[in-house]
């Protein structure tokens, strides 16, 4: 490496300065709109905000008042269990079921279709998504109400979204048969990653249809399978924008969960240290997961070096 | 694979894609009808499709005596085919109309807002990862260890404080509300993608370019983007996706209508009551999905294949 002296500035230094000039853009952005909010977030919970008053410090009462005395809090966390369980449970066997189903096609050009076919929904926006749900299938007059009256079931027809007996099972059911393009094309690129030895291997010993795909393709698929078991979790745990546009979480607090109780503590009743307390309660419990996750990924890491 | 076997598995996939279509396809059925054709049978076809190609029928036939046609009112009158295929052409296509003319400043904004975000993605994270994975230089992991810790904060923890930040900002109801948190939490995904990438892109490649006395520039000009379009498409089709379909952070930020993007704009529409006619909102449904289907028809292939890849594994 060259080590010519220009003026003072060694050749080191002039290209170190220019490295941190091409990413000034980068560090400034990450400071200002993601690191100074992380920051609000822990300094913010600890203030209570008065609407068109000051700030008052009032330590970890926002804490004590969420995780202790608000009465809405551990019903919507059962809330939010209830819905990342049925979201894990979909994500993780339909689409693999499916994927495994385009796998077995014989040509190229099938399994193209049906890939493609699977992700088009995806061009429709996510609100558009919900809103579909919300006033065509759910809908009083909608498309699940009119199929019981069509089949002869007219009692069963509901408002499914507005009784509080299915409310919650209703949004967990958003999105059914949970065929997700995405899910299907990474469980589809985990199958076909499978080495053609390890299939003609399990043909030879005559593992064939639904043994072979508990015994060879869901262990080969695993990695995959934990990558959106986290995804989904982290998602349950975060997500409530179909809340919004669904229930905006009733009946009553039937389908509230703790980040919709956020966003209301801090859009509808200016409570924003409260709002902020309940973000790193919720940040709190994603990162013990991620911690975890990393820890049981960093095992599998090893027993792949190993082998 | 036995004959059977392969009739089954399309079947099943078949009855997958209908339930997983179903939806959408009512949507777009009930798009191009008006509410009492809705109400008075939720299953049918529209009206304007079954006159529309009865007249046409009648007009193969040679045939141009006056057929009735049921206008908006109710009120039937006779008219000649054309007249009448006209006429219903017209009516499958109010719903539209109307539909485009209430989203089409949303749409104006998504689009200002999607490429904005994309091209500052693009250029601030390819920039990034070409310094992050080319040279080593006192502070370079402190750096990349600054950009990779800001995937562990979820949106959950700095939604409310980011809203604080851009009111006091004074960047509410304005594009930089949106875009400038877009770039800065965006770019960190492409760096990881592209400096993965970056880092296996042989060495000897940048030394001829330095030796052929190519700066910074000259290795990302010449020899860093040249390498790198496919995966900038699968990056470029992921970010627009992501910013197309964002629905919370738009709609905190942005309180004057004039600024809602698609996403907000909708949800605004549906629970507004501007729309009196349900086809109108189906329509809009519809009309919000073509700009993400075009950029589909042009990028599916890179995208299939950079997912089918494997690039995504834990």
């Amino acid at each position: 490496m060259t080590t010519e002296r220009t003026g003072w500035f060694g050749y080191r230094a002039r290209l170190t300065l220019s490295c941190y000039a091409l990413l000034a853009a980068t560090l400034v952005l990450l400071a200002v709109f993601v690191y100074v909010p992380v920051v609000w977030a822990f300094s913010n919970s600890l203030y209570q905000f008065e609407v068109g008053g000051e700030a008052q410090f009032i330590g970890l009462r926002n804490y004590q008042e969420f995780l202790f005395e608000d009465a809405v809090t551990w019903p919507s966390f059962l809330n939010m269990a209830l819905l990342t369980l049925i979201a894990v449970a979909a994500r993780l066997t339909v689409p693999l079921i499916v994927a495994r189903f385009i796998c077995s096609l014989p040509h190229e050009r099938g399994r193209y279709f049906y890939r493609l076919l699977f992700l088009i929904p995806i061009v429709v926006p996510g609100v558009a998504v919900q809103l579909i749900w919300g006033g065509l299938v759910y809908a009083e007059r909608g498309l699940v109400n009119e199929t019981l009256a069509a089949i002869g079931l007219a009692d069963w027809a509901r408002g499914w979204l507005s009784d509080p007996r299915t409310a919650l099972v209703a949004v967990a059911f958003v999105g059914f048969p949970f065929v997700f393009g995405f899910e299907v094309l990474i469980y589809y690129a985990g199958l076909s990653n499978i080495p053609t030895s390890v299939n003609e291997a399990a043909l030879l010993e005559g593992c064939t249809g639904i043994r072979k795909f508990f015994l060879i393709d869901v262990p080969m698929v695993m990695s995959q399978l934990k990558l959106i078991l986290i995804l989904t979790i982290i998602g349950g745990i975060q997500g409530f924008e179909g809340l919004i546009i669904l229930t905006q979480g009733g009946p009553g607090f039937k389908t509230t969960v703790p980040g919709l109780w956020m966003y209301y503590n801090a859009f509808s009743f200016q409570r924003f240290g409260y709002a902020c307390a309940i973000g790193v309660c919720l940040f709190v419990i994603i990162f013990g997961l991620t911690v975890l996750n990393l820890r049981y990924f960093r095992s599998t890491e090893e027993l792949e070096g190993a082998r | 694979m036995s004959r059977t076997t392969r009739i089954w598995l399309h079947l099943a996939l078949i009855l997958f894609a209908v339930l997983t279509l179903v939806p959408f396809a009512f949507v777009i059925n009930n798009s191009m009808r008006n509410n009492t054709e809705i109400y008075h049978s939720f299953f049918g076809l529209p009206e304007a499709f079954r006159g529309y190609s009865t007249a046409w029928f009648s007009r193969l036939r040679g045939d141009d005596a006056p057929v009735p046609v049921k206008l908006d009112d109710g009120e039937v009158r006779q008219a000649a085919p054309a007249e009448a295929m006209s006429i219903y052409k017209e009516r499958a296509a109010t719903g539209y109309r109307s539909a485009w003319r209430m989203i089409r400043p949303y749409m104006v904004n998504s689009l200002v807002v999607s490429l904005a975000t994309a091209f500052g993605v693009l250029l601030l994270g390819s920039i990034s990862a070409f310094v992050l994975s080319r040279y080593r230089f006192p502070g370079s992991k402190i750096v990349f260890f600054f950009v990779i810790s800001t995937m562990m904060f979820p949106g959950v923890l700095t939604l409310v404080p980011s809203f604080l930040l851009v009111k006091q900002l004074g960047l509410l109801n304005t594009y930089w509300a949106m875009i400038l948190p877009y770039v800065a939490g965006g770019q960190v995904f492409v760096i990881f993608i592209l400096k993965s990438f970056f880092d296996g892109l042989p060495e000897d490649l940048f030394e001829a370019a330095r030796i052929d006395g190519a700066g910074h520039f000259g290795q990302y000009r010449f020899i860093v983007l040249p390498l790198s379009k496919p995966i900038f498409s699968v990056v470029l089709v992921m970010n627009i996706l992501g910013t197309w379909n964002n629905f919370l952070w738009p709609f905190v930020v942005t309180t004057d209508s004039s600024y809602h993007v698609v996403a907000s704009g909708l949800y605004v529409l549906a629970t507004s009551g501007n729309a009196q006619n349900i086809g109108t909102l189906f329509a809009a449904y519809v009309l919000s999905s073509v700009p993400l289907l075009v950029l589909f028809i042009y990028a599916t292939r890179p995208f299939i294949q950079g997912l089918t890849s494997g690039a995504f594994k834990a």
